[in-house]
């Protein structure tokens, strides 16, 4: 299974739901596929992604979110995975695309390859679901079920490392860009404020 | 009112609806009252960098949000107010024991006395210290400019203010 057969799968599957990507390779997929401004495409903080939806997922309670968090980016805030068991945030799916390597520097090999299951950590940290898919066809069974399910569910997704350098270009705007266009993307489909009448 | 109270009251009366926190013996006063209420959400966190995650992300939920630590903590999260934050234009609340100060005589908080404002400084993060309790009222003033310097700001509480003894 490669990174962009799967994001495909999951964008088919995605709804109405909030997406917040780590940055690098799963960022720059989820925007070759999407193109979805109600997506925050993560340029720093890496390992944090996780936190950030769990943020955003306690502020929207009513809404959908999902993580796309990477293998890389996890390994740097395995604590994430206490704090969001801790929160039990029934709106909040944390996928996690593992393809064994740093893939943005050069597909450098993860600490650890192939002998981490991240599923069986989320589970010890406390997240009662967990799954690991590692093929298209399981893909396309199982997410209709892990979408309609209440989170929060953690789940695996044990992709090909593909060694092309940044095989996807990241998002066409940045930084500042991002958070306005982001924020201004969530006030338009939730009816919410993100900034003030003075536009901060 | 002692002054954990009254900082919680401010920060209600900010708008505050979520803090995000990890201990440290001074601010432990203000995480046990924002959890006491039902005003504020608590997320405790197994990081202080989380907090700064989370408060970004409840930005964007239109949620105003704190993040609560010690002055140790604080070190270990400029990386990310820097790469996430500032990288945004995200605005985060935290709030922070002044640990290492001139009264505080704990040797392995010598450092974060030295070093602290020169590195805010170094990043450009802007920070106010309270240090009485009637500066506490400045608190709503503090979270609005925050907001408009689109950045981290830090609010340090110090020993004297919340009246700590033994730590």
């Amino acid at each position: 299974m490669k990174t962009r057969e799967a994001l495909t799968v999951l964008a088919k599957h995605r709804g109405d739901a909030i997406v917040v990507c780590a940055l690098g390779m799963a960022a720059n997929e989820w925007w070759a596929v999407t193109k979805s401004e109600d997506s925050f495409y993560m340029h720093g903080g890496m390992g944090f992604a996780a936190s950030f939806a769990l943020g955003l997922a306690t502020a929207l309670p009513t809404a959908r979110v999902w993580v796309l968090n990477s293998d890389g980016s996890l390994s740097m805030n395995l604590g994430c995975l206490l704090t969001e068991a801790g929160q039990q945030p029934a709106n909040l799916k944390h996928f996690v695309v593992d393809n064994q390597s740093y893939q943005t520097v050069d597909t450098m090999p993860m600490v650890n390859q192939d002998n981490a299951d991240y599923a069986a950590i989320a589970k010890g940290a406390g997240i009662r679901q967990v799954a690991t898919i590692d093929n298209l066809a399981d893909l396309e069974k199982k997410t209709p079920e892990i979408v309609a399910a209440p989170g929060p569910y953690f789940i695996r997704l044990r992709v090909e490392s593909e060694p092309d350098y940044q095989r996807a270009p990241p998002a066409t705007y940045e930084g500042p860009e991002m958070k306005y266009r982001f924020g201004r993307a969530l006030e338009k489909k939730l009816g919410i404020k993100v900034f003030g009448p003075r536009g901060f | 009112m002692d002054a954990n109270e009254q900082i919680h009251a401010q920060l209600v009366k900010a708008g505050v609806t979520l803090a995000a926190s990890l201990p440290d013996d001074w601010v432990n006063g203000l995480i046990r009252r924002v959890t006491a209420g039902n005003q504020i959400r608590h997320i405790p966190v197994g990081r202080e960098a989380e907090t700064i995650a989370i408060c970004a992300g409840a930005f964007f939920g239109g949620v105003r949000s704190v993040a609560i630590m010690g002055n140790t903590g604080l070190f270990t999260c400029t990386g990310e107010m820097a790469t996430l934050c500032l990288r945004h234009m995200i605005p985060v609340f935290c709030i922070v024991s002044a640990r290492g100060s001139i009264d505080d005589h704990k040797v392995y908080q010598e450092v974060q006395g030295r070093r602290t404002v020169p590195l805010l400084q170094a990043y450009d993060f802007p920070y106010q210290v309270i240090d009485k309790p009637e500066e506490i009222e400045r608190i709503p003033d503090a979270y609005e400019w925050h907001r408009l310097q689109k950045r981290p700001f830090v609010l340090f509480l110090t020993k004297r203010l919340l009246g700590v003894k033994n730590a």
